[in-house]
């Protein structure tokens, strides 16, 4: 589904970009990245921070297009327009939305190593690609 | 031979797959050819025969027939389990994952549709027990089958002896796990729970 059709279904608004609020986000998004790669803290920080990192992030390239949601799968689910990432890396970030959910709603706390380890690495594609966006 | 193939031939596979694998929801005629990917005739000819034996029901909007799977006919959950555990489910996620089959050592689905209460939208919970395995490349794998189903899989991943040992611990969400209904993809679970 494009981006427009989104705003239709009322996933997305419209909202022009924002160079102040774009580069807030990418700071944002890069701290949580680097704190989340200290493998002195706890896992579930180190989870929250990459989790976290990954969607400031990817609200930038968001942004950087024009749009803004507050629905947070969906702005993950957008990077496939936002960003010239693979569809397996963006699925990796909805994968991790959905266990985040798991374990702040039903409970589910599962130390998953590889999880972390596969979404920080996602992350720091993504860091990379926004971070090449202009507008 | 697979399963699949010794049953049934591959347009009738790809008809089942979509309307037994999605039993509660409607199709058009040209989503199925579409979805389908063999010839037009070939898709009219197995909804015609499987409507004529009551497995499908068709009903006529405007110019344009409607499939859906017959829920009352006699053989219709045994269908929507053959669908599951032959080309419909078991046999693309093997497929995909058969990169990684060296390094596999269980692989089953847990959730809503091994349990059978699944509805089209729900996602295909699926564990992967192996080593040295990382999500990026059973994500990457099993990609093209989500897009073919149209569904999310949504993988876990153990080491064997985190598995082992998180079972004999009696973790929480395993435990939970093992004491459902699971659709085995690849290796045996010696009665555990």
């Amino acid at each position: 589904m494009t981006l427009d059709n989104l705003v239709k279904i009322r996933e997305l608004k419209q909202e022009s970009p924002n160079q102040q609020e774009f580069d807030a986000l990418v700071k944002a998004g890069s701290e949580r990245l680097e704190d989340a790669k200290n493998p002195s803290l706890s896992y579930s920080s180190r989870f929250d921070l990459s989790y976290n990192a990954s969607h400031s992030l990817a609200l930038a390239a968001l942004r950087a297009a024009g749009y803004r949601s507050d629905k947070r799968y969906q702005v993950f689910q957008c990077l496939a327009h936002t960003t010239n990432l693979n569809r397996a890396t963006i699925r990796m970030f909805a994968l991790c939305h959905d266990k985040r959910n798991l374990a702040e709603y039903e409970g589910h706390f599962e130390e998953d190593e590889a999880l972390l380890r596969q979404l920080i690495k996602s992350c720091v594609a993504l860091e990379k690609a926004v971070r090449k966006i202009s507008f | 031979m697979l399963i699949g193939d010794a049953l049934f031939s591959k347009s009738r596979q790809k008809v089942l797959t979509l309307l037994f694998g999605k039993p509660d929801q409607c199709f058009y005629t040209n989503e199925i050819v579409r979805w389908a990917k063999v010839g037009t005739g070939s898709v009219q000819r197995e909804l015609e025969r499987l409507v004529d034996a009551g497995l499908l029901l068709r009903t006529k909007t405007g110019n344009q027939n409607h499939y859906q799977a017959n829920s009352t006919a006699p053989i219709f959950n045994e269908l929507v389990a053959i669908v599951k555990k032959t080309f419909g489910i078991s046999q693309p996620i093997t497929e995909a994952l058969q990169l990684l089959d060296a390094r596999l050592t269980l692989v089953f689905i847990y959730g809503s549709v091994a349990k059978g209460s699944e509805i089209a939208s729900s996602d295909i919970d699926i564990m992967l027990v192996g080593n040295d395995l990382e999500y990026g490349e059973v994500v990457a794998c099993l990609e093209p089958v989500e897009e073919m189903l149209n569904r999310p899989i949504n993988p876990t991943l153990y080491a064997p002896k985190d598995f082992n040992q998180r079972l004999a611990q009696g973790n929480h969400f395993l435990s939970r796990v093992m004491n459902q209904p699971r659709l085995m993809i690849k290796g045996v679970i010696d009665d555990i729970g």
